[in-house]
């Protein structure tokens, strides 16, 4: 019943084996392309980790998988801890675990910006988005907000730490000092003290006589003159140099010379690129700075010195004084809140520390203890309002227990 | 066993047989198929052959039908908002499971289905398969192209990258130079005077549903006219010879009222006097070839896609223009020629964008629908491929074809900030960032 067809058509078999098994080959090179990542070994290492640092419980529970922080109010989808797996378990993970499975380190200003409200591209940059390691650090092309590293701080001789303050003087940049800002602040007392809003204008204050520096910040890079620069072609560095000379980058500026040290221009380089159009919601921004004076008068009751009582007796006594007993026992079980027996094992001393100033903020940064309010009926610690000084002592003495 | 057999039957009518037994199943394999019964019966072996047709346009159906398919999964996804569609895309690369396949298929069967239909009308115009009934399907072929174009560059929008934007603002701009109607035409497209959300909303809308509702009841008339134009042209030198062989035509198996009638069927306006060895059943020889050619087609755009991934670039931002701001690569030849052809005199310049954008394309365009019927060359010439009494005319539509090809090549090539020329090795001027 079949005809000849045509000359070629000998031809039409081999073909369809041959583009048959090039179907095959493709199917599997897309899987494997699809299965090929950065994170999978590195989630894998992690739960060793978490086997070797005795967190049987959670390395079972690991699901291996895409992790991000997503805070809608900022827009942002922080992809990094599907690599960066530790971040959260400072205190029970080593500190020297290497890269990308270290813990966050227990930064003083941590328990005021939980991950779960920031993430991590707020401090950081990078391509929150990103599943892939160069793509997120953010270090690619068509991507403007590489990861605010080492490497990168060190094109300009600055830290990363002191580079980052460039996105904490996004929230912060009506204050006039923060703690952990000292960079930045830096900048600005400059920024007041050689009185630059005598013709610059910033957030509708100073004067019209030079550019509003109001988003000076997102001015766009290729809008500087560079003719003059030397060194990188980065709106940094053409600020950096713009303030130690500004005749030399501007021929004929009215910007007069201030003999800024070259620390001193890298301080308000920082500044000014930190002034972006980024709008934050109200519960973002730092509140007002508290009064002067009655900062330093609040921890110390200023009538009737008590004796100095130390260490883990003054521990004892804050236990006791601030009604801890009437949910915690030592030694004689669930009470309303767990029995603190033996706790300076299970705690380390951060942890703790971290734990008193804030038990919601902590509970919220560990997902190991979400499910802790319901074992104790969905009752969560109060904030005491602990001082400093009481909180050491309370750390002195649970340690002891 | 009545429900099975009815099963049964339903099985038949989805599925074909590949290797049938009698003329009978042949042919019923074909007819009596959902799938395959726009499909003739019995093809020529010239039309169904490699080398007459080249089967560009099935590689362009089959690009379609890819297109149709990643396109919808990639709606699930998608979202068209200025605030969002950026985002979606970086999900879809980074976060969706094989999104980064779906897109790249979606963006490289797309470039592919641009190029593979204008190979399509090239072939068509040189084996001058657009004369006589088949010249109304060559004005729906035209218009398929154009659809083709247009879905591509609201596709180029959607991505609402750099590259996107400003892509899209060369085009409209171009489009703006037309006379009388071109600022109103560019108000309707954008909706309104600059691209925003209801650019992006219109550009979606278009893409998703309007042009491929058009693409698709288009190519199903293209595809009918195929069958009632008798066919496609590589049959005409044949019949010619089997007409000349037989003498004057025998009376087709066709009864009007008043019996058997002379010329053509009611099925086809073509009679057809063909012999048994000229053909060959559907089943298996034409339906095995399709999907050959999708096969392959499919194998194309899977290994791009695994090789290549589809540019996304920072995100729109009308306040900062990339330098140079470069259209899609198909419209390309366009803004090359309103590049080259803006004239300036000191302080005077004067716009190409009439010349390039207006006058050019719309020369071209209107010479190609007239063509069928200015072509005065013998009609003896249908279906052959390069015939000498067709020397002329194709060599003008090779030449033409080449100076848009040209002039592609050294705009998405040679062009480089401020429309100068740049070698490919030669670096362009770095842009400068923030840190």
């Amino acid at each position: 019943m079949r005809r000849p067809f045509s000359r070629l058509e000998r031809f039409d078999f081999p073909a369809l084996v041959v583009l048959s098994l090039l179907f095959f080959a493709l199917v599997i090179a897309g899987v494997a392309r699809e299965e090929r990542s950065d994170w999978r070994p590195i989630q894998t290492r992690f739960r060793g980790v978490l086997e070797q640092n005795g967190q049987v419980g959670a390395a079972r529970a690991f699901v291996p998988g895409v992790r991000q922080l997503w805070i809608p109010q900022l827009g942002r989808v922080d992809r990094c801890v599907t690599c960066h797996l530790g971040y959260e378990w400072s205190g029970t993970l080593p500190a020297d675990l290497p890269a990308p499975l270290a813990p966050h380190p227990p930064l003083p200003y941590l328990g005021a910006h939980p991950f779960e409200e920031f993430g991590c591209t707020s401090c950081h940059a990078g391509q929150g988005f990103a599943t892939a390691t160069e793509a997120a650090h953010g270090h690619v092309e068509h991507w403007d907000e590489p990861l605010l590293d080492a490497a990168l701080a060190g094109r300009y001789g600055l830290t990363a730490a002191e580079l980052m303050q460039m996105r904490c003087n996004g929230c912060h940049r009506r204050d006039e000092s923060t703690p952990g800002m000292e960079t930045i602040d830096r900048g600005k007392v400059l920024f007041r003290k050689n009185k630059c809003l005598v013709c610059h204008m910033v957030e509708g204050r100073g004067g019209l006589k030079a550019p509003n520096l109001t988003y000076i910040g997102d001015k766009n890079p290729e809008l500087f003159d560079f003719s003059h620069v030397t060194g990188p072609r980065t709106a940094f560095n053409w600020h950096v140099q713009h303030l130690t000379h500004a005749d030399v980058v501007s021929p004929g500026t009215a910007m007069p010379d201030f003999d800024f040290e070259p620390e001193e221009a890298r301080a308000l380089a920082l500044l000014l690129l930190s002034w972006r159009r980024e709008s934050f919601p109200p519960r973002y921004l730092p509140g007002p700075p508290p009064p002067a004076g009655v900062a330093e008068a609040r921890p110390v009751p200023a009538a009737a010195p008590p004796p100095q009582i130390v260490g883990a007796e003054a521990g004892r006594e804050v236990f006791v004084t601030r009604g801890c007993t009437s949910c915690h026992g030592v030694g004689s079980g669930t009470v309303i809140g767990p029995d603190l027996k033996g706790v300076g094992a299970r705690r380390d001393a951060d942890w703790l520390r971290h734990w008193l100033a804030d038990p919601a903020a902590t509970l919220r940064a560990y997902p190991s203890l979400r499910s802790w309010p319901a074992e104790y009926g969905n009752i969560v610690m109060p904030n005491q309002n602990l001082s400093s000084d009481d909180i050491e002592a309370l750390v002195q003495y649970l340690g002891k227990l | 066993m009545r429900g099975g057999g009815r099963l049964r039957a339903l099985w038949r009518t989805s599925t074909w047989t590949w290797a049938p037994e009698s003329e009978r199943e042949a042919g019923e394999a074909i007819v009596r198929n959902l799938w395959l019964h726009w499909f003739p019966n019995k093809v020529t072996v010239r039309s169904a052959s490699w080398g007459y047709s080249l089967w560009l346009g099935t590689a362009a159906a089959s690009l379609f039908l890819i297109l149709l398919v990643t396109g919808m999964l990639l709606m699930f996804f998608y979202v068209p908002s200025v605030e969002q569609a950026y985002w979606s895309m970086k999900d879809i690369r980074f976060a969706v499971s094989f999104g980064w396949l779906l897109r790249n298929q979606h963006r490289w069967a797309a470039h592919l289905m641009v190029g593979t239909t204008f190979l399509h009308m090239a072939r068509v115009f040189v084996t001058g398969a657009y004369r006589g009934p088949r010249s109304l399907n060559w004005l729906v072929g035209i218009a398929l192209l154009l659809l083709t174009l247009l879905l591509s560059f609201t596709g180029y929008l959607l991505p609402w990258d750099q590259l996107a934007y400003w892509a899209v603002t060369v085009g409209t701009n171009i489009a703006r130079e037309a006379p009388v109607v071109g600022e109103t035409l560019r108000f309707l497209l954008l909706g309104g005077s600059t691209i925003g959300q209801a650019t992006l909303l219109r550009f979606y809308v278009l893409h998703v549903f309007v042009l491929p509702a058009a693409v698709l009841v288009l190519f199903a008339y293209h595809m009918w006219r195929v069958r009632k134009d008798g066919g496609l042209a590589a049959i005409e030198p044949l019949r010619r010879a089997r007409a000349q062989a037989a003498g004057p035509p025998a009376p087709t198996k066709s009864y009007s009222l008043f019996g058997v009638t002379r010329g053509a069927t009611i099925q086809t306006l073509v009679s057809t006097d063909l012999e048994e060895e000229d053909v060959a059943f559907s089943s298996p020889e034409l339906v095995r070839r399709v999907v050959l050619v999708f096969l392959l087609v499919f194998n194309v755009t899977l290994l791009l896609s695994v090789l290549f991934n589809a540019p996304l670039e920072e995100a729109a931002n009308p306040a900062l223009t990339p330098n140079p701001a470069k259209a899609p690569w198909y419209f390309l030849w366009l803004q090359e020629l309103v590049a080259s052809t803006t004239v300036r005199i000191g302080g005077f310049s004067v716009s190409g964008g009439f010349v390039g954008g207006i006058l050019v394309p719309g020369v071209l365009l209107l010479l190609a629908a007239a063509w069928p019927f200015l072509d005065q060359s013998p009609r003896g010439t249908e279906g052959v491929w390069l015939p000498r009494e067709r020397r002329r005319q194709n060599l003008v539509f090779g030449l033409v074809a080449l100076a848009m090809i040209a002039l592609i090549i050294v705009s998405l090539y040679f062009r480089g900030p401020s429309w100068g020329f740049y070698w490919p090795w030669q670096p362009w001027p770095q842009e400068p960032t923030r840190l």
